[in-house]
């Protein structure tokens, strides 16, 4: 990230990735709170506001979940200040409670919810349209095709949301957050943060009884207004097109930059009219009506499930019934996964019954190169603690499995969730924040096996708390683990409840698990060092086979975070390496650690790549010959003597180290 | 007019700041750029890509399948992975490196007859798609700049010495400059013209070095 291009006062231009420049539209139109839960593809969002923070006048909360952070944002925006938060549509899902009432009691200060879907699924347990939920809750929603149109419309979401006290849903996909480009910046004119007085306006936030009843009357002639209003906005815009075969195209968010693509593809530049809405909720009907009352066909290029497609439908009903509709219900689209490119060209061909450049032989010959090549799972980072975690409790397994009981593995959301992945693939269920702990209390008494259910810190505080309250009261029976690696590591790092920051890395409070557990009456709870594999495997097998709900506390930071932290303390990291003339190549350090850094030489000996190698020493405590060492160390294990060999060679490899250019996100 | 570079490597290897300099360099020589990412969460050693596009033709932030004009891999296995970006006759810059994944590793510690895939295999198939490879040996040059993790820096050296690419190598150093921690400068900007010097070497004669 670079920051210095959000925050500078000047106008010009600047290339940026697109939740960049979503910030430096929420700075320009004077944001005065922010606060999140960090979610991909929003992450940056959050990071980027963290890192501005010393720059700008504005309050930031990391929240605990999604609609903590929602309720901070409206609360603020009740007394006044305009506020944003972002999340993914799955952290919508936990919003949403509140974002349906706040569609109701409405806001005061402008209040933006920038929410991004991931077709794709790309970093989502699941494929989720989130625009239902505008719709659904009455709340207006624009969506942006490029970073720069995401910028402008932040700002004038603002203003929306003022204009109607209403929340405004700006919403976004993977590919428009995740897309760079040249942003021409705003003038930036920041107001100071001064508290506000709190006025009575309690009647207007609540909806109990008879208020939500009248307020329902109200939201429906919002609606109406902003319908008007959205039949004029600059954000919906028509391409013209000479329409010699009596189809247009009506589409929104980055599917607008595909349909482009494939016109030029096509040929079709200039021929086919375009209608590209940039307002998706209320939709402006007169603008689409106007649009397909002449055409012939309507083909409707969107992503996810046939939303824009089914309002076509109803408008052209009444407008243009004869007119054909292609789009998803067609055929001519899957509702399945994102678009490309291709697929657009393919779908605008198929429509128009044209012939398309075939790519198939291109991507079969592509196949036929493939053949044989290994497959790359995203898996732990060099170092992280998690795969400490999972050696230990490997072990313990093993050394139970002569009980013959079995064990279900109930997974959660974080970085633990990779050991579904091979090589390890061992995970039954993982569904969405919190519920490993949820499901292992339901199927705690209904299964034979023990449940082990595995969570991380963010997600034992973000929603995995209520159920492990839940155990305690009902003496429901399960082995849990809570990995507490000290940061959200797998969004990149951001600070929660167990770190001793807060947003823009000021000081706050650590919260500690363990106490909270016992708090919560757990009786079973302890603490161990993820790196302390062996010493942690007889505290597994105990956790395992208590007869009750048995917590355990792996901690050990993010590596990621932890050498951040050594850089800026000046400290050296280390890399290991094997000692072939020790090695008896029984492989302990490979198998169950599956760490990028090991590789197997030409003559079947572990290798440790001094480029990857953390030095974490994990692999090292695997060894039972001693033959895996510091680089550098004599003889004997990781405290091995240092000597002048030594010294020379750390020197040398510092001089390696040092920051790379490489790590930013 | 559209200029197309599939950038692809293993997570870590830092293609989202080697993206960010090229749409500074972009930005400066005025032309449009555009980028299409994937990175972040689980990527963490897994394959990333980014698609960047260069020029007023381009609309969409994914290139379409075969019309890649470069393709750029980090790593030499991921090129095989995203070879239907590339478009006949383009240029295959490859690293050298070869980063096995944990789950190969896993195989051959199951299977001790399994064998690697090999820099060799990545070669030999990518040249019977396109007639243009060029292999790089970014760790070394990067390592000889002082600073092992600025391959993705000797990647940009490698693309401004193509002749084909519409930036000025000035302006690109001037966007590494912006773009890195600022103790890495000089670092950086020995790894860039050691990539440039890499490049010409490796694609020495055969007319798409800018000298």
């Amino acid at each position: 990230m670079v920051l210095k291009d959000v925050i500078s006062g000047g106008k010009g231009q600047a290339f940026m990735l697109c939740n960049e420049a979503i910030v430096r539209g929420a700075i320009e139109a004077d944001v005065k709170v922010v606060a999140f839960y960090p979610g991909a593809p929003t992450s940056e969002i959050l990071d980027t506001f963290s890192e501005a923070l010393g720059s700008f006048d504005y309050h930031m909360q990391i929240a605990t979940n999604e609609k903590v952070a929602l309720e901070i944002c409206a609360g603020a925006s009740f007394a006044g200040f305009r506020s944003l938060t972002a999340m993914k549509s799955v952290g919508m899902n936990v919003a949403s409670d509140t974002l349906f009432v706040l569609g109701y009691t409405g806001v005061r200060g402008g209040l933006v919810v920038v929410m991004a879907d991931d077709p794709h699924a790309h970093s989502s347990q699941s494929e989720q349209d989130g625009r239902f939920f505008a719709p659904n809750a009455y709340v207006p929603m624009l969506e942006p095709s490029t970073a720069q149109e995401a910028k402008e419309m932040v700002k004038e979401a603002f203003a929306i949301s003022e204009r109607h006290r209403v929340p405004v849903i700006v919403r976004t996909v993977t590919r428009v957050n995740h897309q760079s480009g040249v942003v021409e910046l705003g003038e930036i004119r920041r107001g100071k943060f001064e508290r506000a007085r709190w006025r009575d306006l309690k009647e207007e936030y609540l909806t109990l009884g008879e208020v939500a009843r009248r307020k329902k009357v109200r939201m429906l002639e919002r609606r109406a207004e902003l319908e008007k209003e959205f039949e004029g906005s600059a954000f919906n815009s028509v391409l013209r097109g000479e329409g010699g075969a009596g189809t247009g195209i009506v589409t929104s968010s980055v599917s607008y930059l595909y349909v482009l693509e494939a016109l030029k593809s096509l040929g079709l530049w200039g021929r086919v009219p375009v209608l590209k809405l940039g307002t998706t909720y209320p939709v402006p009907r007169r603008l689409v009506a106007d649009f397909i009352r002449g055409l012939k066909g309507v083909i409707v290029v969107e992503e996810l499930s046939p939303y824009l497609e089914n309002e076509v439908a109803v408008i052209a009903k009444d407008v243009n019934p004869a007119a054909r509709i292609f789009g998803k219900r067609s055929g001519d689209f899957s509702e399945a996964w994102e678009l490309n490119p291709d697929l657009v060209s393919e779908g605008i061909a198929s429509a128009l019954g044209l012939e398309h450049g075939d790519k198939t032989k291109i991507v079969e010959e592509a196949r036929a190169l493939k053949e044989g090549m290994p497959d790359r799972y995203p898996t732990f980072c060099p170092g992280c603690p998690h795969r400490g975690t999972f050696a230990a409790l490997s072990q313990a397994l093993r050394a139970l499995s002569a009980s013959g009981k079995g064990y279900y593995f109930a997974n959660d959301i974080g970085c633990y969730s990779m050991w579904v992945f091979p090589p390890i693939s061992k995970a039954d269920s993982s569904l969405c924040m919190g519920a490993s702990v949820g499901i292992a209390n339901g199927l705690s008494n209904v299964i034979e096996e023990r449940v082990v259910a595995v969570v991380g810190d963010s997600t034992f505080y973000h929603a995995a708390l209520p159920a492990i309250l839940n155990a305690v009261h009902n003496r429901n029976r399960f082995t849990l683990l809570i990995l507490d690696n000290s940061v959200t590591a797998m969004t990149g790092q951001q600070p929660n409840l167990s770190t001793e920051y807060t947003a823009g890395w000021r000081e706050g409070k650590r919260v500690p698990i363990e106490d909270v557990c016992r708090a919560a009456g757990a009786e079973f709870v302890e603490v161990v060092d993820s790196y302390s594999v062996k010493e942690n495997v007889p505290v597994f097998r105990r956790a395992l086979e208590y007869d009750g709900l048995a917590v355990v506390v792996s901690r050990r930071e993010c590596a990621l975070y932890g050498d951040r932290r050594k850089r800026r303390r000046g400290e050296k990291i280390t890399p290991f390496e094997v000692d072939k003339s020790v090695c008896r190549r029984p492989y302990a350090c490979i198998r169950d650690v599956y760490c990028p850094a090991h590789e197997i030489d030409g003559d079947g000996q572990p290798r440790i790549s001094p480029e990857l190698c953390d030095g974490c020493s994990v692999c090292s405590r695997m060894c039972a010959f001693g033959s895996i060492r510091r680089a550098g160390a004599g003889t004997g294990n990781e405290n091995g003597t240092g000597n002048q060999k030594r010294n020379d060679k750390e020197k040398e490899k510092e001089k390696e180290k040092g920051e790379g250019a490489g790590e930013r996100r | 007019m559209s200029f197309n570079i599939f950038i692809c490597g293993v997570g870590g290897q830092g293609l989202v700041l080697l993206t960010n300099v090229l749409g500074r360099a972009c930005l400066k020589s005025g032309f449009k750029a555009i980028t299409g990412e994937m990175y972040g969460l689980s990527q963490r050693s897994g394959s990333v890509s980014v698609h960047m596009r260069i020029g007023d033709d381009a609309y969409s932030p994914l290139i379409p399948v075969g019309e890649g004009d470069v393709l750029v891999a980090l790593e030499a296995i991921e090129a095989l992975r995203y070879i239907e970006y590339l478009k006949k006759g383009g240029l295959a810059l490859v690293n050298r490196r070869v980063m096995h994944p944990p789950v190969e590793t896993a195989g051959l510690v199951r299977d001790r007859s399994r064998k690697y895939f090999s820099l060799e295999d990545v070669v030999s198939r990518l040249r019977s798609y396109t007639g243009r490879v060029a292999v790089i040996d970014a760790l070394a040059a990067a390592k000889e700049a002082g600073n092992p993790n600025a391959e993705n820096t000797v990647f940009l050296g490698c693309l401004s010495a193509l002749r084909e690419l519409p930036l000025d190598p000035e302006k690109v150093r001037e966007a590494i400059a912006e773009a890195v921690p600022e103790r890495t400068v000089d670092q950086n900007l020995r790894a860039f013209e050691l990539g440039r010097a890499a490049a010409r070497e490796a694609l020495c004669g055969s007319g798409v070095c800018r000298d």
